[in-house]
């Protein structure tokens, strides 16, 4: 039995600590894991309450990212809760292993704290390493804060174990930014976290030996493409499951998440979509320059990068006239990810907004206030030429010349 | 002469390997692409012999890999010893014994590799192959006769 | 079957298979009478962890499974690791009481070939034994890449011809020597290591049963003769496998707690090693004359290897 942690109402923890409580609480089976800047100290901290009774779980300390995962893939199809931490260049090792665990329909939890991708090697925050699972068959939980790290990391327990889901879920906050910046923090009793999460109910468990079950068939052209297809199903699936636990936890947390979050949209004219702790930075700016200068802007973030919220993007886009979307990956010789697939949703509106995409913030360059509000601006002035006036990518925040690409085409 | 089912649960050898029991669609393969090996309980599956068990239409039980033969092995009682060689090295689970004795060959799963005749130490050989087509009573009238020290 | 029951052959054939038959192996192939073996020789339940190579891609094809237990694939490199993370979930859930059967023993086991074991799954096993897991890691050495082909390994052996290490008018084959895997995962402190053969069925059983039995990772390299790839007729698989021990390519022996070394099996006449590699096709250019100093070169190592066993196994250290 696991001795009493004391929590208060409000406390000060940075988005690391806040992943690692919600572990604690959702009393984590197993956790394989490897050390990796800066998504150290949430494994760390689960190793602390091994250590000191907080927990009865297992701890496997392994030799490689590589490791982590497949320690994790073995342990979840023995049938309990299974969670890990990474970041970057440990995501890219374990990345062979990630396919494997959404193609078993293991409901891993995976906590990753962004940070751009070498080389050159850096340890700060960027989206590289959230961008390379897109196609994994995970489940991508986006968090901008330390709160939502913390209640996202509840929510993924949920949705992934949830039996008409059996996905593994990646909870995503910002390297070094989230991960490493005390904010308030106000956590759900113990008893009330759990009782959310609930027991884990384990599907084709290696351990229940009165049905022993084969995992990791090979599966050649007869039969692979069936599998994918139902593997994503599943996965499109998953969106109304998504809606529920989250509404689920609004009843005992209070805080409600969408699977799109709209800050200022009712009346926007112009938008940026954006990922993580640059939610926070648009919001502001948006704030300050609908008081400043009227012009009427709005922030789009999906909450949830995968499964795409293809029909949600396109409610709450569908009304302005020109978008900007952020893209903190190095999009290696296309347009940025959100860029392409914001684009492709709204496509599908008789809106058919303009649409530019910006690669900013990488390698954990700061992306600023005035930053946010010189793209607004733009985005105003896209809307009143009635087209776009710039090239269609744009790197922000860069040093050198302006550095650009495509202009739009007219016959 | 043992009968071609010898000791066989009713799906044993059933399918064929490509397609089981069925090509079918993306919403009626295995979630995970998942195999559980038996239905019902298989709780003490260590202490059944095969004729006793549920085997599912996963298990490869049920499957058959016949066709692959060019020889087969025929089994001849009169002079095995009972020695199991032929079970134990048998890489595909298809010589059949109980209680220590030999009773014939598995032909859903025999590929014909020929070790059993090879690992057989009596004089004749217990087992001997012959070509596929050849019928088992056929087989048993073509035995050879105990070689000679020196024909070795 | 109970670990004390197997006195003979007789015995042990009333045991129930728990490897199936249908599987995709070769005709003649060893994998599948080591595999059969170990799960024969247990009654236990057991969790197999199997890395990618051919067991594992003629046995779980799908919609097929020749497995009558809990069986995992997932990757090249790390059924150790599978293993690993499924016998620490056992130990939570067995102290939470959550298992369907909380008393019934369970048995943890990995299976690798030689590719997966030497080369690309090393880190994963060398972690997962020194970190402790109480599992057994088998390796079914054919001594190439055979799923693939046969490419070389790490414990191809000197001399020997792969599509990576060709023979030809210029090369005898692969130049380097076979990695020594006993004595590496003996210097892990694995509490049971060996080296055991499927011709040799009641050494190979003993051995089996006593990994299962001992708490702590067990390593144990099994030869797994492979007809496709050394080029020998299926029907001697076993034959060939007698070479092997009898000439001491492959001698038979344990080491308990990375110091005590038991030969297992000393051969009433030691054959030359000539006669192994003139039974494979693998082998047949190393009969040239301009070659014959690899053979003697092999004779050699064979000899000085049995030395020091034997001086090993003497002195108790």
């Amino acid at each position: 039995m696991a001795e009493k942690y004391d929590l208060q109402e409000r406390e000060v923890w940075d988005g690391n600590f806040a992943a690692s409580q919600a572990l604690r609480q959702a009393q984590v089976d197993v956790v394989a894991a490897y050390p990796i800047t800066p998504s150290t100290p949430i494994v760390e901290n689960y190793g602390s309450y091994v250590a000191n009774g907080y927990i009865d779980g297992e701890f496997v300390m392994v030799e490689s990212e590589h490791g982590a995962m497949s320690g994790c893939v073995g342990a979840s199809a023995a049938g309990g809760r299974v969670a890990t931490a990474t970041s970057s260049q440990g995501f890219a090792l374990m990345t062979e292993v990630l396919y494997q665990a959404s193609g078993m329909r293991l409901p891993i939890v995976l906590t990753v704290v962004n940070r751009a991708l070498a080389s050159p090697l850096n340890v700060r925050g960027d989206h590289s390493d959230m961008y390379l699972g897109r196609d994994s068959g995970w489940i991508q939980l986006d968090c901008f804060n330390a709160q939502e790290a913390y209640d996202m990391t509840l929510c993924a327990f949920k949705i992934g174990e949830n039996h008409d889901v059996r996905l593994p879920v990646m909870v995503h906050q910002d390297g070094f930014i989230t991960s490493h910046t005390a904010q308030n923090v106000y956590p759900l009793r113990d008893e009330v976290a759990y009782g959310f999460v609930g027991e884990f109910k384990p599907v084709d468990d290696m351990l229940d030996f009165s049905r022993p079950v084969t995992y990791g068939a090979q599966t050649e052209e007869d039969w692979h493409f069936e599998h994918k297809a139902r593997q994503h199903k599943a996965l499109m699936d998953s969106r109304s499951i998504i809606d529920d636990v989250l509404a689920q936890f609004k009843e005992i947390s209070g805080r409600e998440y969408k699977r799109v979050e709209s800050y200022m949209m009712e009346d926007a004219e112009v938008a940026i979509v954006a990922l993580g702790t640059t939610v926070e930075t648009c919001i502001v700016a948006a704030r300050e320059l609908r008081k400043e200068e009227g012009i009427k802007a709005g922030v789009v973030a999906p909450r949830c990068f995968r499964p795409f919220p293809f029909d949600k993007i396109r409610d709450a886009l569908g009304n302005v006239k020109a978008i900007a979307c952020l893209d903190r990956s190095s999009p290696g010789g296309a347009m940025g990810a959100l860029f392409n697939e914001v684009s492709a949703a709204i496509y599908t509106t008789d809106a058919r907004p303009l649409v530019t995409n910006f690669v900013y913030g990488l390698g954990g360059r700061d992306f600023s206030i005035a930053e946010a509000k010189r793209i607004f601006k733009e985005q105003k002035a896209h809307a009143d030429a009635g087209k776009i006036t710039t090239d269609i990518q744009q790197f922000s925040g860069l040093r050198g010349p302006h550095l650009g690409f495509f202009q739009t085409k007219r016959s | 002469m043992q009968h071609l089912k010898l000791l066989a649960n009713d799906n044993r050898g059933l399918n064929e390997l490509e397609n089981g029991t069925g090509l079918v669609g993306w919403n009626e393969v295995t979630q995970g692409s998942i195999l559980p090996s038996f239905e019902g309980d298989a709780t003490n599956i260590a202490h059944l012999k095969s004729e006793e068990r549920t085997y599912s239409g996963y298990n490869s039980y049920t499957a058959t890999v016949a066709s692959w033969r060019v020889l087969k092995p025929v089994y001849n009682r009169d002079i095995c010893i009972d020695c199991q060689n032929c079970w134990v090295w048998c890489p595909d689970s298809s010589i059949l014994s109980r209680d220590k004795q030999m009773l014939g060959i598995d032909y859903d799963h025999c590929k014909g590799c020929s070790v059993c005749v090879e690992v057989c130490p009596t004089n004749p050989k217990s087992l001997i192959m012959f070509s596929e087509q050849t019928l088992l009573e056929d087989a048993l009238t073509q035995w050879p006769e105990k070689k000679k020290k020196e024909d070795k | 079957m109970a670990a004390t029951s197997i006195k003979n052959l007789k015995e042990f054939s009333t045991s129930n298979d728990r490897f199936e038959g249908a599987h995709t192996l070769c005709p003649g192939c060893a994998h599948s009478m080591i595999v059969r073996e170990l799960m024969n020789c247990t009654d236990d339940n057991l969790v197999i962890a199997t890395n990618t190579g051919c067991l594992e891609v003629s046995t779980a094809v799908y919609p097929f499974t020749s497995w009558d237990t809990s069986w995992i694939h997932i990757g090249f490199e790390n059924a150790a690791t599978a293993a690993a993370g499924a016998e620490a979930m056992y130990k939570a859930r067995k102290r939470k009481g959550s298992l369907k059967d909380n008393d019934a023993p369970v048995k943890f086991v990995a299976f690798g070939g030689d590719g997966s074991t030497y080369d690309i799954g090393f880190q994963w096993l060398s972690g997962a034994v020194e970190r402790g897991h109480d599992f057994t890691y088998i390796c079914l050495d054919n001594e190439n890449y055979a799923n693939t082909g046969g490419q070389r390994s790490s414990a191809t052996p000197i001399g020997a011809t792969t599509t990576t290490a060709q023979a030809g008018s210029h090369s005898y084959g692969k130049k380097e020597k076979k990695k020594d895997m006993i004595a590496i995962m003996a210097a892990h402190g694995a509490p049971y290591v060996a080296q055991l053969a499927p011709n040799k069925w009641k050494s190979m059983a003993k051995g089996f049963q006593k990994a299962l039995e001992t708490e702590g990772p067990c390593f144990i390299n099994t030869v797994s003769a492979c007809c496709t790839e050394w080029k020998f007729d299926p029907k001697d698989t076993i034959g060939i496998t007698d070479l092997a021990t009898d000439s001491l390519i492959f001698p038979i022996y344990e080491i308990i707690d990375g110091h005590e070394l038991n030969i297992l099996y000393r051969p009433k006449n030691v054959i030359k090693v000539e006669d192994y590699l003139a039974a494979q096709g693998r082998y047949k250019h190393l009969f040239k004359p301009e070659y014959k100093h690899i053979i003697e070169l092999i004779q050699k190592d064979v000899d000085d290897k049995w030395n020091m066993l034997q001086r090993r196994e003497e002195a108790r250290i």
